[in-house]
């Protein structure tokens, strides 16, 4: 009875968007993990043409200025500090090499799944300096900041962050042009809630806030499509199971105790201002920045790369001279080609023909 | 006689006999085991079966096994997979100054233990032993021999269009269980490794149907990377349906913690197995009834579409091609 | 940009939880959601739990498709 049922409205989801037939929509999944379900799940393959879905720039590794991973090796080789880091950051290409390949000339890289293991990390080796790579969007900021947080309470001196966390709400308005209606991310919203999204719709931006099973992927495809043909910007949440509007307050009150907004480089899409955050000056100490005492890194991406243009929509990743040619998952040229869930590599892994 | 392997162990000498009678003889007596500088064996008329693989794994002791297992299970896996009984093997030791000798006699009784239960003799042997920190604790080689039973023939490029495929059980439990145990992600789980020896399995399968095409060992890289060769190899298609894909709670639970596919992750005790699809049935019933491969399933079948390229049916009925497996596995977060 | 698991709470001490997936346990912080119990369902990420959550997605989704 029940399988039935699901068949029945999954059908229907499905239904809708294979059947699509208004003017043709744009639509921009931002995150990274979106991205990498489309595909997962083959859903762009049962796209009529006149729905065109775009990757945006919803992954912390490909929009990871290539100064980040140099200031980073910096840390691993020169002051001899253990790199603790997600797994992602690892072949991301830096100026010469990435952390990956910094292992065989010594350096000490170490992969955790949350900050907070970092720290434990640094309580059991007090004779080493351990730097947690903080990247991330909404999401992950707090996790860096109860480590942080727990760092100063705890008094640990051998543990600091090298802080690379971004926000999205400056994102969305750069990009508001690039697709008619977003998929927002949804576990970006569970931490920040909507009212950012919601607002957005008085600037004339569509949207609908999107979980990641198969059933919640096809249900907020569906309902963008139904609502982009009453013709008004609208914004729905179709992940209230997980988002409520408020979001995570605890998560907020903890990123603004011990983070600020400021100005930030994003790989592909330059510097935007307001989109980054760093840590207050009450967790100085704890900034691996000011406590090794580092040099501003500029970070040379190759130029014929075009992470930048894919970020925002403009062009395909196939379009690029060097998309699979000299620029594969293996050897990665720019960010997008690193991450699984980025577009090149998406576009890599699953043919470049879809 | 010292606790630790020492350098001397591996000098030729008197501590070198020692280490042979005390740790190797005990465990791997034969007749044909001799003192001499090769053995010298007894092959009957046919084809033979000869290969050999290298095994460093880290850590060496992980759950369900251990390097010593491992390595038995690799070669005589690799036989099994030619359609050929192992009969006997080489194992080479090389170790590191300074390895726990009552773990290396655990690493050798594990490798009694799998040898016996496959029927194969351990013939020849070397030790060598290399300086504090010049390799990682223990490396171990084996080789062997198989014997071809008449009118098999195995190939990874006779896997045909209509075939089915079929693995031998649920996936990734080696690759997990190697993952969780190096690295410290903090995740609890019952997950043991999957290393065993398929000999077994296959003789029941050449029982029941003499026109297996391909059979072959999921380990590095796991299934998806083992389809994409046979892909390549045979110049077919492969379109799996993700729903008959058999994976366990746990390694589902850990790789939706840390990012990951199972099909990527590497197995020691499954085969993939190409077949007509009408004798299917009758294979996996057979599997399902032995002690390594109760999960047996048909996961997908041969076609002509997109040759080379594994094709995955999702669980909304699109199709969507499954990425060629490259590089180190990492768990990702974003 | 933010992989995460549902799953459900075993046990909570001290400002952590434990949290099982299909069989796959690991302690996580549960400082940032308030009057977690065991039995609840958490989505996860990076070691922390991010939101409390009911666990069927199905029956939202039917919900918000009925609603069109
Ligand atoms: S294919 Fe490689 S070089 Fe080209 S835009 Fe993508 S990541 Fe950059």
């Amino acid at each position: 009875m029940k399988t039935a049922c699901i068949e029945n409205k999954k059908m229907s989801a499905k239904e809708i968007i294979e059947s699509y037939k208004g003017k043709p929509l744009r639509i921009m999944e931002v995150c990274g993990t979106h991205t990498h379900e489309i595909f997962r799940l083959g859903i762009r393959n049962i796209l009529p043409d006149t729905i065109k879905l775009i990757s945006g720039p919803g992954c912390p590794v490909c929009v990871t200025p290539v100064g980040f991973i140099d200031e980073s090796l910096m840390l691993a080789l020169e002051h001899r500090a253990v790199i603790c880091t997600f797994g992602d950051l690892l072949r991301v290409p830096g100026s010469k090499m990435s952390l990956a390949d910094s292992r065989q000339k010594g350096a000490s890289i170490k992969m955790v799944y949350s900050p907070v293991d970092a720290l434990s990390y640094a309580k059991e080796h007090p004779d080493k300096e351990i730097v947690f790579l903080s990247v991330g969007f909404e999401t992950t900021t707090p996790a860096s900041c109860l480590a942080v947080k727990k760092a100063k309470a705890d008094g640990i001196k051998n543990f600091s962050l090298l802080v690379a966390n971004k926000t999205m709400p400056e994102a969305y308005k750069i990009l508001k042009n690039s697709a008619d209606a977003f998929l927002y991310p949804g576990h970006v919203d569970a931490i920040a809630g909507t009212s950012v999204c919601e607002s957005l719709v008085k600037e004339g931006v569509s949207g609908v806030v999107t979980g990641f099973t198969a059933n919640e992927l096809l249900t907020a495809l569906a309902v963008a499509i139904k609502l982009s043909e009453k013709g008004k910007p609208f914004f729905k949440n179709c992940y209230p199971r997980v988002v409520k509007s408020e979001g995570n307050i605890p998560a907020q009150e903890l990123v603004n105790e011990t983070m600020e907004s400021c100005d930030s480089e994003w790989r592909g899409l330059g510097k935007i201002k307001k989109s980054g955050l760093k840590l207050r000056a009450d967790y100085k100490d704890f900034d691996a920045r000011t406590r090794f005492n580092l040099p501003k890194i500029p970070g040379k991406s190759n130029p014929a790369c075009r992470c930048g243009d894919i970020l925002q929509g403009k062009c395909k990743p196939t379009e690029c001279g060097l998309f699979g040619k000299i620029c594969n998952p293996q050897h990665p040229v720019g960010a997008c080609m690193v991450s699984n869930e980025g577009a090149c590599s998406a576009y890599y892994q699953y043919g470049g023909n879809l | 006689m010292e606790k630790n392997i020492t350098l001397a162990h591996g000098a030729g000498g008197k501590q070198t006999s020692m280490l042979i009678d005390e740790v190797f003889k005990t465990h791997f007596s034969n007749p044909l085991l001799t003192a001499d500088d090769a053995a010298i064996l007894q092959i009957d008329s046919g084809k033979i079966a000869f290969s050999t693989d290298g095994f460093i794994v880290s850590p060496f002791e992980f759950p369900g096994g251990n390097i010593g297992k491992l390595s038995i299970c690799g070669t005589v896996n690799d036989l099994a997979c030619m359609g050929a009984k192992p009969l006997y093997l080489t194992c080479a030791f090389v170790i590191e100054e300074g390895f726990p000798l009552t773990i290396l006699e655990k690493i050798a009784s594990s490798m009694e233990k799998t040898a016996k239960e496959t029927g194969v003799k351990i013939v020849a042997g070397d030790t060598k032993v290399a300086g504090k920190g010049q390799i990682d604790n223990i490396f171990i080689t084996t080789s062997g021999v198989g014997q071809l039973a008449e009118g098999i023939s195995l190939s990874g490029s006779k896997a045909c269009v209509g075939d089915a495929v079929i693995v031998t059980g649920d996936i990734g439990r080696h690759g997990c269980s190697i993952l969780l145990s190096r690295e410290d992600f903090g995740i609890e789980t019952s997950i043991k490794s999957d290393c065993a020896p398929l000999w077994g399995a296959v003789e029941k399968m050449l029982e029941v149907t003499k026109t297996l095409h391909v059979i072959r060992d999921a380990t590095r890289g796991g299934v998806g990377t083992v389809l994409y060769e046979i892909a390549n190899q045979s110049n077919v298609g492969i379109c799996l349906d993700s729903k008959e894909i058999p994976v366990s709670g746990e390694v589902a639970g850990v790789c939706g913690m840390l990012g990951l596919e199972p099909l990527y992750l590497a197995c020691e005790g499954r085969l993939v197995v190409f077949a007509p699809m009408d004798e299917a049935e009758q294979i996996v019933k057979t599997l399902r009834q032995l002690p390594y491969s109760k999960e047996a399933a048909v996961i997908g079948e041969v076609t002509s579409e997109m040759p080379g390229r594994v094709v995955m049916k999702t669980e909304i009925g699109a199709k969507t091609l499954l990425p060629e497996p490259g590089g180190e596995l990492l768990p990702r977060i974003c | 940009m933010c992989v995460g698991l549902s799953a459900k709470v075993i046990g909570i001490d001290n400002g952590m939880a434990i949290i099982d997936a299909s069989g796959a346990k690991r302690e996580i912080s549960a400082e940032l959601i308030k009057d977690l119990e065991p039995g609840d369902y958490v989505m996860v990420h990076a070691g922390i739990a991010i939101a409390k959550i009911t666990d069927n997605d199905e029956d939202e989704t039917d919900e918000i498709m009925e609603s069109l």
